[in-house]
């Protein structure tokens, strides 16, 4: 029996060509992922390792190290002092040991502005340290500067370059780099930047004293563990001390979670490719037992069982789906050693890494291609023993006739899985947005996809019926086209639905993308119609914090800073807040650092902007906490300069332009029943209270807090006179450049100020959006191409199927170029049909995701995107037709007439 | 059986529609070549209905096909009127027979997804033909399809699939019918009722119509028989019976 399917297998190896791909391609994705995630793991490991393991203990304050995210680490670091040093040099296990300093210092780029949102660690390094340079050698002296290769990167300096750093004075000092470390992982340096000063030269600058770190140089004789129990009973509950070893482990470990990030992505991508990959296999295995009824029966005929049919089916799958996952693995193999020849540097990865081959990376691609290969057979291997031997004695080996219409149970399974999908959606626009919408609405669009697997057929000739009259009109060869697209509806179908697949979510994030970017835009221009922003840099070591003691707490302060972030007026925060998917960009600590460590933005900057012509408005901010009898903490805000109208904002109730002294604007939820007109009681840290009348009420969503007018701000809280943020708005007929050189011009003096633009900030907003959808879409984009296989493959079988009715048609006159024109629009109307369900399921989940998660969100339909959606949907339907045209059109007429 | 010779002495004088002169056709098979027509010489004229018979393997399905331009002869001639058809390139050929040529099949001939009637009216459809509906109702009432031209052929007996295939190939009055074998799938009420179809059509019509058979039954419906064997013409028999045709395919075979 085996030999019987082998000898098949090769008689009709041709009809595996499409399905054999399609499994390669899902394979190579899986495999591919799997060798370029090990690979990186293997760099990180390896770089981290290598600079951990130079040293043979690390002693760190035990703060330092408990969470990668350099925003969290405290304000006042605790510190190793030297007499701890020295205890640790008098230890016998130890060689050698030295501290590293680590303070913040400004550096300045090529256009004298501060480098970063925060200010560069700044370190100084001892004879003994886990860091080496990369290039170049460490500063000697006073002269000279070492700096992160991240950091250089970024700024464009190299060695030999003159930089400029401010010291805690913000006075400048020139030095010349002499070499680039690479920090590798360590995020504390690689994204927040790094620069490396001599000892002396940093205590100077910075007046940071003590070490954040102490490595250790084991003496002969001594093990690590050793050098590390002996430093550890030394240093006591000061310190945390691990072997070279250890710590890079902890650290590889820390960096590893990424790959395993980015693993798990690729592999979600992988799955959506494989799976559509099944139904490409399943299509192909469902058509080829259609086709051979008479070879099965004659087997049942001469004796064969039912069990040796469905085993004989089964292991043609097997080996089917062997080589092909062979041939998957190879290719993976290969798109992983390019991915990490190419993607590698930019994840911070040295070149030249050998590429990493585990036993997992290939095991997993052999099974999953498998797997599912046999799984996708394992419906029509089933169908297969259904076959009577008497349909060997039948005249037509096909089921040549019409497939039987569609049952009503499908009928009414389909129409309840959209019921439910439909109720499930309601359900998230009745509740509100909240975190549990998009797993709500993903169940939901799963359900609805469910019934289009039901409904396929039905949907398959619907469409048709549509568009086929005005294509009925046009000529014989769609008219044929569209005639034939109906005849095998559920084979139609399959093939569609593979392609609905990816055009589904593709659609889908477009539109959540495009919507995101729409309403994140539009609270940018609405409710702060600003050019400008101007902040200061933040520093983590709060030198100077006017609002320190009102300051209520890191916690806190974060998540009462959450809603102004959320209108835009921190830009790039404010949209890592609102989307939530965008990952952890190290912008993201501007949102986090605790408000205490906030400077204010000189007033003489406020004074030059005021009297530029070409600006409009002027308007400060300062911003206050103040905690209430029941522990809430309210965030109040005045805005100097600007009226109330300025702001953009709308109230749900009275009028925000009655704000003046002795009134207060509150959001709703923070009104405690309160209403227009009524006196509220708002809680000073003093613990006296200051009543003022309502005069508005503010959508909590949309709000930045309560406002109150200057007057009273300043009488509440005398002590903050600064403004925390400056915002600039040109007058309508200013040129932008003019407008920009005289904002640039005004914080010329004060180099630390982050002056941030809103048409930039749109810009990188936009390009951001941009290019998380790109990639998206490249990484769907295999999906689709296994999709387009699948219909090629149904289009080549079906051809197959009809060769004699395709001789009939060219023996009746039908020119090859009909013929073939006859058979791209019958692929390109499947297509059509599978991206256009994709794109309606997409649309509306899309729609159904972002108002379910942004509040007040506006749906923002990517016309231009689905406009090519659809012209690629064109595309892949000629694309697929082609081989399928080629075949029916070359073959000769009186060869096909003749065979039976 | 006076009338068809007296219809059909003129036609012997009419000019022929179809002639071939001089066709052969070998097929390489590897090792050896094999002569399918070793050098046909045969004409058909206009409102004649020719039977082409011959044993197994004597060629007349491959000279049938030359004819009718589906496939290419090795040498020699065919003219269609008076186009030359031998060396056409596969453009001209089907624009050939989409507008002079009909066919009927001995089975699948018709498109299973399309009803009856849009099978009759394909081949006008493929050359954007007007239809002459005169014509189109007189045929469907002699073959009397009237009721069934809505049907899918799958709900049609093989008899009326057949006549529907007879109504397509006479719709256009092309200049001559082919038929392959036409009543090979039909039980002999339905085989006689599309014969005397064909040979009606052929009288009334003035239709050349050109089959090929091996059944002597279906032969003797034609006015004329030609005999063909190993590649050759190497008999011909005019107004035939189904006896004569039988003993002179017996000695054929002998």
């Amino acid at each position: 029996m085996l030999r019987t399917t082998l000898a098949g297998l090769r008689l009709h190896k041709s009809r595996y060509v499409t399905t054999v791909l399609a499994i390669v391609l899902g394979v190579m994705f899986v495999s591919g992922t799997m060798v370029f995630a090990d690979t990186l793991n293997a760099n990180y490991e390896e770089s981290v390792m290598g600079s951990a393991t130079a040293v043979d203990a690390i002693a760190v304050p035990p703060e330092q190290e408990q969470t990668g995210d350099p925003a969290a680490e405290p304000a006042e670091p605790a510190r190793l002092t030297d007499d701890q040093l020295d205890h640790v040099r008098a230890l016998p296990e130890v060689a050698g040991a030295d501290g590293m300093v680590q303070g913040q210092a400004v550096l300045l780029d090529d256009e004298g502005r501060a480098f970063g949102y925060t200010p560069p660690a700044a370190l100084a390094l001892g004879e003994v340290t886990r860091f080496s340079p990369d290039e170049g050698s460490l500063p000697t002296d006073g002269t000279e500067i070492a700096l992160a290769t991240s950091t250089a990167d970024q700024t464009g300096f190299g060695v030999g370059d003159t930089v400029t750093v401010l010291d805690a004075d913000m006075e400048e000092r020139e030095f010349t780099v002499s070499g680039l470390v690479n920090f590798g992982v360590d995020p504390a340096f690689t994204y927040g930047g790094a620069l490396v000063l001599d000892p002396g030269t940093l205590e100077e600058m910075t007046g940071t004293t003590g070490y954040a770190e102490i490595d250790v140089v084991a003496a002969e004789g001594h093990t690590d563990e050793q050098v590390a129990e002996a430093v550890a009973g030394v240093l006591g509950s000061d310190a945390e001390v691990s072997t070279g070893e250890e710590f890079g482990l902890a650290m590889a470990e820390g960096a590893g979670a990424d790959t395993e990030m980015l693993r798990t992505a690729l592999l979600l991508f992988a799955f959506i490719a494989m799976f559509v990959a099944g139904i490409v296999i399943y299509n192909t295995f469902a058509i080829l037992i259609a086709q051979r009824q008479r070879e099965l029966a004659l087997l049942r005929c001469v004796g064969a069982t039912r069990a040796q049919v469905f085993r004989s089916v089964l292991a043609e799958s097997v080996v089917v789906g062997l080589i092909a996952s062979a041939l998957g693995v190879l290719a993976g193999v290969g798109v992983g050693m390019a991915g990490a020849a190419v993607g590698g540097p930019l994840m911070g990865m040295d070149g030249g890494v050998p590429v990493v081959l585990t036993p997992v990376a290939i095991l997993t691609g052999l099974v999953v291609g498998t797997v599912v290969t046999v799984c996708s057979a394992l419906v029509p291997a089933i169908r297969a023993t259904g076959v009577a031997p008497l349909a060997a004695l039948r005249t037509s080996a096909t089921s040549a006739g019409l497939e039987k219409g569609t049952g009503r149970v499908r009928v009414v399974f389909g129409l309840l899985a959209f019921a439910i999908a439909a109720a499930m959606v309601a359900s998230t626009q009745i509740s509100g947005p909240d975190q549990t919408g998009p797993f709500v609405v993903t169940g939901a669009a799963l359900v609805a996809f469910v019934g289009v697997v039901v409904l396929g057929p039905l949907i398959v000739r619907g469409c048709v019926r549509l568009v086929g009259v005005p294509m009925r009109r046009v000529g014989v060869a769609s008219m044929l086209a569209v005639d034939n697209s109906t005849r095998s509806p559920r084979r139609a179908a399959t093939a569609m639905i593979a392609l609905t697949v990816g055009a589904t979510l593709i659609t889908g994030y477009s539109v959540v993308s495009a919507s995101v970017e729409s309403t994140m835009t539009r609270q940018l221009d609405e409710n702060f119609p600003i050019d400008y922003q101007i902040t200061p840099q933040f520093t983590m070591e709060g030198t100077s914090a006017p609002d320190a003691d009102t300051g209520p707490g890191e916690g806190a302060a974060e998540d009462v800073d959450a809603p102004p972030e959320a209108e835009g007026t921190e830009g790039a925060g404010g949209a890592e807040d609102t989307e939530g998917t965008e990952g952890t960009a190290p912008e993201s600590g501007e949102g986090s650092v605790p408000a205490a460590a906030v400077e204010v933005v000189p007033d003489s900057v406020f004074e030059d902007l005021e009297s530029e012509p070409t600006v409009a408005v002027v308007s400060g901010r300062r911003n206050a906490f103040v905690e209430t009898e029941d522990g809430r903490f309210l965030s109040v805000n005045t805005y100097p300069g600007f009226d109330a109208e300025d702001l953009g904002l709308e109230s749900t109730a009275g009028d925000l332009a009655d704000l003046g002294p002795g009134k207060i604007a509150l959001p709703e939820d923070d009104a405690d029943g309160t209403g227009i007109g009524d006196a509220f009681a708002l809680p000073l840290e003093d613990g006296t209270e200051v009543s003022l009348e309502v005069v508005a009420l503010l959508d909590p969503m949309m709000s930045m807090g309560i406002l109150l007018d200057e007057q009273d701000f300043t009488e509440a809280f005398p002590e903050l006179t600064g403004n925390d943020a400056v915002m600039v708005r040109g007058t309508d007929d200013a040129d932008p450049a003019e407008l920009r050189e005289a904002v640039y011009d005004a914080v010329d003096d004060h180099p630390t100020l982050q002056v941030a633009s809103m048409a930039e900030m749109r810009g990188q907003l936009s390009e951001m959006m941009d290019i998380a959808f790109y990639t998206i879409a490249a990484m769907l984009g295999l999906a689709i191409l296994i999709a387009v296989f699948g219909i090629s493959n149904t289009m080549a079988l079906s051809v197959l199927e009809r060769t004699r009715e395709s001789a009939l048609l060219r023996a009746l006159g039908l020119a090859r170029g009909q013929l073939r024109r006859m058979l791209s629009l019958e692929a390109v109307l499947l297509c059509l049909i599978g991206a256009g369900v994709g794109i309606g399921l997409g649309v509306v989940f899309g729609w159904a995701a972002v108002e379910a998660t942004l509040p007040n969100a506006m749906l923002s339909v990517p016309g231009a995107q689905i406009g090519v959606f659809i012209v690629i949907a064109v595309l892949a339907g000629l694309l697929a037709s082609v081989l399928p045209g080629r075949r029916a059109a070359g073959t000769s007429i009186t060869g096909a007439l003749a065979s039976e | 059986m006076t009338e068809p010779i007296a219809t059909s002495v003129p036609t012997v004088t009419s000019p022929p529609v179809v002639v071939a002169r001089g066709l052969t056709k070998t097929y390489d098979t590897g090792a050896s070549q094999v002569h399918a027509l070793a050098g046909v010489d045969v004409e058909f004229h206009r409102g004649a209905f020719t039977a082409i018979m011959g044993p197994s393997g004597s060629g007349k399905s491959t000279l049938m096909h030359c004819l009718a331009g589906l496939d290419t002869a090795t040498s020699g001639t065919v003219h269609l009127g008076r186009t030359q058809i031998t060396g056409l390139r596969d453009a001209e050929l089907t624009q050939l027979r989409r507008d002079r040529i009909g066919f009927i099949f001995q089975s699948f001939n018709l498109l299973p997804m399309l009803t009856a009637e849009q099978n009759i009216l394909l081949p006008s459809q493929i050359a954007k033909r007007a239809v002459d509906r005169q014509r189109f109702d007189h045929i469907i009432d002699v073959v009397g399809l009237r009721d069934r031209l809505s049907h899918l052929p799958a709900k049609l007996s093989g008899g009326q699939q057949q006549r529907v295939a007879v109504a397509r190939a006479l719709l256009n009055a092309p200049e001559v019918v082919y038929a392959d074998e036409p009543t090979g799938n039909l039980d002999s009420r339905s085989g006689s009722e599309v014969l005397s179809f064909l040979r009606d059509s052929a009288r009334d019509l003035d239709q050349t119509i050109v089959m090929v058979t091996h059944d002597p039954v279906a032969a003797s419906y034609a006015d004329r028989v030609v005999f063909l064997r190993d590649g050759r013409l190497v008999d011909e028999v005019t107004d035939p019976t189904a006896e004569l045709v039988s003993a002179r395919l017996l000695k054929l075979e002998a």
